[in-house]
């Protein structure tokens, strides 16, 4: 076993525009990296544990930076911040919970280089995974957290298939509750994804966690209008208040009209490989007021058909607690 | 009384290289022609190589060659050694070092080298090596035993071996289910007072079981190291805690004079506990120097670090406490399984002393047996035993106060110890203690009988909770030199042989020189870091010791130079030393302040004089260090060196006790620390930013004990789970209280000259002890048993649903 | 191209990880131009004859209940085939509780096929004996019920589906199901070989599937395929093709 503290060779491509990305992305396929804040790029590469021959260097264009208005919300370029997100006076002012969610995110260290597209795009963070183990995930055989003594107390509740990592995005939740558009382009054009068909869970591809491929680089997220100034709710609960990931974070939005939900998105992230949304809890709440006892009338309704591992039953009534406290709009 | 110079904040003169990043740490050294070690190492837990085949990665251009276990004097366990071969005991476990000409070149070598293992039964948590027919960590046992043996040269353990201690499955079931394990064999055991009898006169008695988890030390500098071999001299950076105390043990390690040794270690990034002596893979860095006759940067990784880089033993334990109606502690019977990791031990002893000297029961019982396992090797940290003590034992007192009707902290001030308290065993006294007087002030900063009476229920979900706790460390030692020299400008050189950790007590320390000596700070000049600087055999800088042993030191070598002045000034003046004072740097008659010469010119006489006087001649009880320093310095200003033969009697406590009150979500488990008040009960303050640097700091750490750092291990492969600094959650600054309320009780201790006793470890034990406590009350007296309490652990408890760790697991969730 | 792959395991060391997936395309390539060379063959040198009508009198050739275990086994085995090679191709499909579930309704029918055969249907009329090697060779040599063809296809999918649910029960035994959960795996190199069998076993399962739907759909053979599904053959398509006093009808 070794350790590494240097960075493997590799080439090094800093477009300017998107197209020559997508033609260098393309050029390398699966051999090509993006790297934008780098956050989860370099231990992967430094470590050895995944590789590259080209790391594509997305910093330096500029079409993918700033947050702008749009005719149907807004559209955040791919390369904007964490910290930009959380300072953006119309991001504050219409989706402050996705501020909320950024702000949450890491630490402010990380929060300054790391970008929106990142922490979407970021890799499970299953410690036997990271640790380059061939699990499932890298291409293996076999899931070291899912057995009757593995260390899982991070690990999946629900829609486990094979692999049981969770989903660590903190912004990913908001985005699927705000029903953000994501917008991929490659070779062939453009494409847009609604954020909740972005994430992949492992019963369908077991060694990615969106639909991104080869050649497609995530170029800007947008946000309809349909939600702004909506009431949110956004809490995450990790062992620390910063630099951690959530062990269950909720995002929610909320149409309420005189004291009544009249419409709702609820997504949990960190309890499956993708943003979780509780379709369940989003009818069963359709009328009611957004009140303690609403509240107090979901129950288990989130959690009921949960499957949990040896150490992470704790997961259930911490997201039941955690939908409480937004149907009460309070901690 | 009042000092000029202890007492006082300072600015320690490291600070500014500190704050601006010039400091220079082993790593930033760099020499000419130098090369790139790294490291190989064990992928399995167990097992011994079968062979190495380098034969891919030496025919690389650039690569230069390897080190091995057979380059190295035979290391027989339980010794930790620098590089494995037979006995390779963890994960992490270093097997091989390869040279080259750079970094990028060593990190490729390594992927070319083939090592073959032949794998062996393996156990990460100490009562499946315990049960009968239970793997063991090595193939002769599970536990340390004492022999005569000497160790072998240039490695560190002696008079130790590996045996096997097992206990029935009956006896650990019952040990796992919180009960005596009746019959069981124990490694080594005490007892005073007369157990059956003070139980039988108790009102209250309590049993439980206690896990804690170990955690590794994640020094934020890693053991990186560079040597070179110049003109038979070894000039070794290196980042040690210590500096004097190591040098010649870190000579033994490379097989060579002392003499020749130059370390070199102005700033240590961290080591708490772990490097207070040379480690083994020190041994490495210089002989591979040696070997290839380069300079060798032997570069240590994050992860490296969390596998060599030492950790805390965890404990399993069984502990019977009973009060009685007078509200003292009448007997305590405590049982404690360590885990001692691949190397290393437990302290289970230390733990024990905690409960003696914090609650001086009437009569006790310890028994205690350490572990081998194939983790990481443990070792110092941070108040070692007393610590993981502090945190199980505040809430399970709490218990016992409570089912006594008693207020918590009366019942703690009522079994404080007093001046005449005991420790131990052996129940030895102490130096001094004023802890009782410590808990009144702790709880009037804190308004305790305020918040005992606020109401629990905070809001709808959130509970107030309301904790104390104690911290205890041995804090000081005798028989260290101090030295001292005056340069003919009248510059003060004060010399120690102090590690600079970043507590700056390196600092501190030699300011009761500058006490005794009445003179400007200004003109003083802390010479430590290096031993081509002349330093003096100081004590090793293990957190509380430092304080109390090197102000007697410094003490002791400044009486010196002030004799010596005096001495010098009556062959120039007359009459007798009797006749001489002190003052703004000068010595002079007292009667006649104006017959005298400034403390320069008295340097500038000594040199003329020779003798004693310029350090011609020396005592012959000083260190041979001290002896090699003074004879370097010898004839270049007046040398003031002396052995600390200070009259010394009993243990010397460090003591703290804390106050702490949390806001606890019980929806979500995570709590706000909303007042933390705590009080160093450690003799005069020296340094009061020092202290309280020390008490924040150990207070975060605490902290961080208490909810969620710890080792984790799957039991099924022996991979440990917190590798990575971020997954090892040390406290963020969001974790902790924006205020921490701290203050020294500055009472002197009768056995310093300064009256200061130290605090480090204690600092890190109260408050551990205090969050534990107010976990336990904010649930309704719930006692979770084990450290950390993580948020799953309480949302376990308050859903009901059953799933909380039990049975004493530790290493894991 | 790789035969096998292989992987480090938990500890590093190397073992085997299961079968190379490159073969999945020679396997894929090779039936390919095998069967489109037996075509053109086929279809431009081989000697032409006359198809025997499909009209006339009605000879009874499987049952019911036989068809409906031949399509069920033919519908669970192309289930089967395309959730395993679907991750592997890169096709998004939530594949693998409909793998595991097509691998029990195979394991199912085909115990359900096996005990039919010994105990109710004329087991002798697949046996592939010696006088059969000399059937493809000798154009007067007509078969009884079953054609040296078919019954060499039919014992090779045996062995092969034999393999293939020996090795899928195995690796069910390690992942999570309703019924039990995912178990430690003290030998990560066994399981490999598991992988390398199954995988292997799947190539093999592929091929003959791929020639047997070849043949099913041949022309000359096209009844054959007919009375999988309708139960009968016409009287001139038995005396063209069999030995009526080989042939015992049941």
């Amino acid at each position: 076993m070794s350790s590494h503290d240097v960075m493997p060779e590799m080439s090094l491509y800093q477009p300017v525009r998107v197209e020559d990305a997508i033609g260098i992305a393309n050029q390398f396929a699966d051999r090509g990296w993006l790297v934008g804040g780098g956050q989860d790029t370099y231990g992967w590469l430094k470590d050895r544990a995944k590789s590259a021959d080209a790391l594509i260097d997305l910093k330096g264009i500029e079409s993918m930076r700033g947050v702008k208005e749009t005719a149907d919300g807004i559209e955040i370029g791919a390369l904007v911040t964490l910290t930009e997100i959380t300072k953006d006076p119309i991001i504050a002012q219409r989706y402050p919970l996705l501020a909320q969610a950024a702000g949450r995110v890491a630490s402010p260290q990380i929060r300054n280089v790391g970008t929106i597209a990142g922490n979407v795009s970021q890799d499970v963070r299953c410690w036997y995974y990271r640790r380059g183990l061939n699990c499932y995930r890298a291409g293996g055989n076999l899931c070291y957290a899912d057995t009757p003594e593995g260390m899982n107390r991070e690990h999946a509740i629900f829609n486990a298939s094979r692999c049981v990592a969770v989903t660590p995005s903190d912004t990913g939740p908001a985005l699927v509750a705000l029903e953000a558009q994501m917008v991929i382009n490659n070779a062939s054009g453009q494409r847009v994804v609604a954020a909740e068909e972005f994430f992949v869970g492992p019963n369908l591809d077991i060694q990615n966690t969106t639909v991104l491929r080869p050649g497609d680089i995530l170029t800007a997220v947008r946000i309809p209008s349909k939600w702004a100034n909506a009431q949110f709710y956004f809490e995450k609960v990790a062992d620390r208040n910063a630099w951690d990931f959530a062990l269950v974070s909720l995002s929610a939005v909320m149409r309420v009209n005189n004291g009544v939900i009249e419409d709702s998105r609820i997504v949990v992230g960190a309890v499956q490989a993708t943003p979780r949304r509780l379709t369940e809890v989003e009818q069963a709440v359709r009328g009611k007021a957004r009140n303690d006892s609403t509240a107090d009338s979901i129950g288990d309704l989130a959690s009921r058909t949960a499957n949990p591992l040896n150490y992470n039953h704790f997961k259930m009534p911490l997201m039941d607690n955690l939908v409480k406290r937004a149907l009460r709009g309070q901690a | 009384m009042t000092y000029m110079h202890i007492g006082k904040d300072f600015t320690p003169p490291d600070v500014e290289a500190k704050v601006t990043g010039a400091a220079r740490y082993a790593e930033d050294f760099k020499k000419d022609g130098m090369v790139f070690a790294r490291l190989l190492t064990s992928p399995i837990p167990a097992g011994r190589v079968v062979s190495i085949d380098a034969s891919a990665a030496l025919a690389m251009p650039g690569v230069l060659g390897i080190f091995t276990a057979d380059d190295l004097p035979e290391a027989k366990p339980p010794a930790n050694p620098a590089l494995a071969k037979e006995w390779v005991t963890y994960i992490g476990q270093p097997i091989l070092a390869v040279a080259a000409e750079s970094d990028f070149l060593a990190e490729e070598a390594l992927s070319k080298i083939v090592v073959e293992y032949q794998r062996r039964p393996f156990v990460v948590d100490p009562l499946d090596t315990l049960v009968e027919g239970g793997p063991d960590p090595y193939p002769m046992g599970n536990t340390l035993i004492r022999n005569s043996g000497e160790a072998a040269a240039g490695t560190t353990a002696s008079g130790t071996d590996v045996g096997r201690i097992k206990w029935s499955i009956d006896q650990v079931t019952a040990f796992r289910n919180g009960r005596e394990p009746m019959g069981a064999e124990f490694g080594s055991e005490w007892e005073y007072g007369d157990l059956a009898a003070q139980f039988a006169a108790c009102s209250t008695v309590i049993e439980e079981p206690f896990v804690t988890i170990g955690q590794p030390h994640h020094s934020l500098e890693s053991r990186t190291g560079m040597a070179y071999w110049e003109n038979g001299k070894c000039y070794f950076h290196g980042s040690l805690q210590s500096h004097t105390v190591g040098h010649n043990a870190l000579a033994g390690m490379l097989e060579m004079d002392p003499a020749n040794l130059v370390f070199i270690n102005e700033n240590t990034g961290g080591g708490f506990g772990s490097k207070i002596f040379p480690y083994p893979v020190m041994a490495v860095t210089g002989r591979f120097a040696r070997a290839l006759n380069r300079p060798v940067q032997l570069r240590i990784t994050r992860d490296e670090e969390f596998y060599i880089g030492s950790a805390r033993s965890g404990m399993q334990g069984w502990i019977k406490i009973g009060l009685k109606e007078n509200g003292r502690v009448g007997a305590v019977d405590v049982a404690i399984i360590n885990d001692a990791g691949s190397g290393g031990g437990g302290s289970g002893s230390s733990s024990a002393e905690h409960i003696s000297i914090m609650f001086q029961p009437e009569a006790m019982r310890f028994r205690g047996l350490s572990l081998y396992t194939n983790t990481t090797p443990r070792g110092a940290q941070r108040g070692p035993g007393q610590n993981e003590m502090a945190a199980v034992l505040a809430p399970m007192m709490d218990k016992a106060a409570n089912l006594a009707g008693l207020d918590r902290v009366a019942f703690r001030r009522t079994n404080a110890p007093r001046m005449d308290g005991k420790i131990g065993e052996r129940q030895g006294g102490i130096s001094s203690s004023y802890m009782p007087e410590a808990i009144d002030k702790a709880a009037e900063m804190f308004n305790w009988q305020q918040k005992i009476a606020q109401p629990k229920q905070i809001s709808a979900t959130k509970v107030r909770g309301i904790g104390v706790g104690q911290g205890f460390h041995t804090a000081g030692a005798n028989g260290y030199d101090g030295l001292i020299r005056i340069a003919p400008d009248g510059t003060i050189y004060l010399h120690t042989g102090v590690g600079n950790l970043g507590t700056y007590s390196y600092a501190a320390v030699v300011r009761a020189a500058a006490e005794a000596l009445q003179c400007n700070w200004d003109n003083c000049v802390v010479v430590h870091g290096n031993s081509d600087l002349n330093l003096p055999h100081s004590t090793y800088q293990g957190g509380s010791n430092t304080i109390f042993t090197e102000t007697r030191s410094s003490h002791v070598a400044a009486l010196d130079i002030i004799e010596k002045m005096k001495e010098i000034a009556m062959a120039e003046f007359g009459g007798s030393t009797a006749d001489y004072s002190i003052g703004e740097e000068r010595v002079f008659l007292t009667s006649d302040s104006s017959k005298g010469m400034s403390y320069g010119e008295a340097a500038q006489k000594a040199i003329e004089m020779g003798g004693k006087y310029s350090g011609m001649e020396y005592p012959e009880n000083i260190n041979a260090t001290t002896q090699r320093s003074v004879q370097a310095m010898a004839g270049t200003g007046l040398i003031g060196v002396a052995k600390d033969l200070l009259p010394r009697s009993g243990a010397v406590p460090g003591m703290a006790i804390a106050f702490v009150e949390i806001e606890l979500d019980k929806e979500t488990g995570k709590f706000e620390i909303l007042d933390y008040s705590a009080v160093a009960e450690c003799g005069t303050v020296v340094h009061p930013q020092g202290l309280s640097q020390a008490m924040n700091g150990g207070g975060v750490w605490g902290f961080g004990m208490a909810q969620s750092e710890r080792h984790v291990y799957d039991p099924q492969n022996g991979l440990p789970a917190n590798v990575g600094l971020y997954q090892s959650k040390p406290p963020t600054y969001l974790d902790v209280p924006l205020n921490m309320n701290t203050v020294g009780m500055d009472m002197p201790d009768p056995q310093s000259p300064v009256g200061a006793r130290g605090i480090g470890e204690p600092a890190q034990g109260c408050a551990v002890a205090a969050l534990m406590s107010a976990f336990s009350d904010a649930l309704d007296g719930h006692l979770f048993n084990r450290t950390p309490v993580t948020a799953d652990m309480i949302v376990n408890h308050v859903a009901q649903n059953g799933f909380n760790t039990g049975n004493l697991k530790t290493n894991t969730f | 191209m790789d035969i096998i792959r292989y992987r480090k395991d938990v500890w590093g060391e190397e073992v085997i990880l299961g079968v190379s997936w490159d073969l999945l395309w020679v396997i894929a390539v090779t039936a390919f131009l095998l069967l489109a060379a037996h075509a053109i063959f086929m279809a431009a040198l081989a000697k032409k004859k006359a198809m025997p009508s499909a009209e006339g009198k009605r000879v009874h050739r499987h049952d019911a209940i036989d068809r409906a275990f031949h399509w069920i086994m033919a519908g669970s085995v192309l289930v089967l085939i395309f959730t395993g090679i679907a991750p592997i191709i890169g096709i998004r499909v939530s594949w693998l509780n409909i793998h595991w579930i097509a691998g029990l309704v195979l394991s199912f029918v085909c115990i359900f096929h096996t005990i039919r055969a010994l105990f109710w249907q004329d087991f002798k009329s697949m046996l592939l004996g010696p006088a059969d090697f000399k059937e493809p060779f000798d154009e007067s040599i007509k078969p009884g019920k079953y054609s040296f063809e078919q019954k060499g296809m039919h014992w090779a999918m045996t062995v092969l589906v034999v393999a293939v649910i020996a090795t899928g029960i195995t690796l069910l035994l390690h992942i999570d199901t309703p019924w039990w959960d995912r178990p430690s795996v003290d030998d990560e190199g066994t399981l490999g070989i598991w992988f390398l069998l199954h995988g292997t076993a799947t190539l093999g399962l592929i091929a003959f599937t791929a020639i047997h739907i070849y043949f099913a759909l041949r022309p000359e053979k096209r009844f054959y395929t007919r009375s999988m599904v309708k139960g009968w053959i016409s009287e001139d398509e038995l005396k063209e093709n069999h030995d009526t006093n080989k042939w015992k009808q049941d």
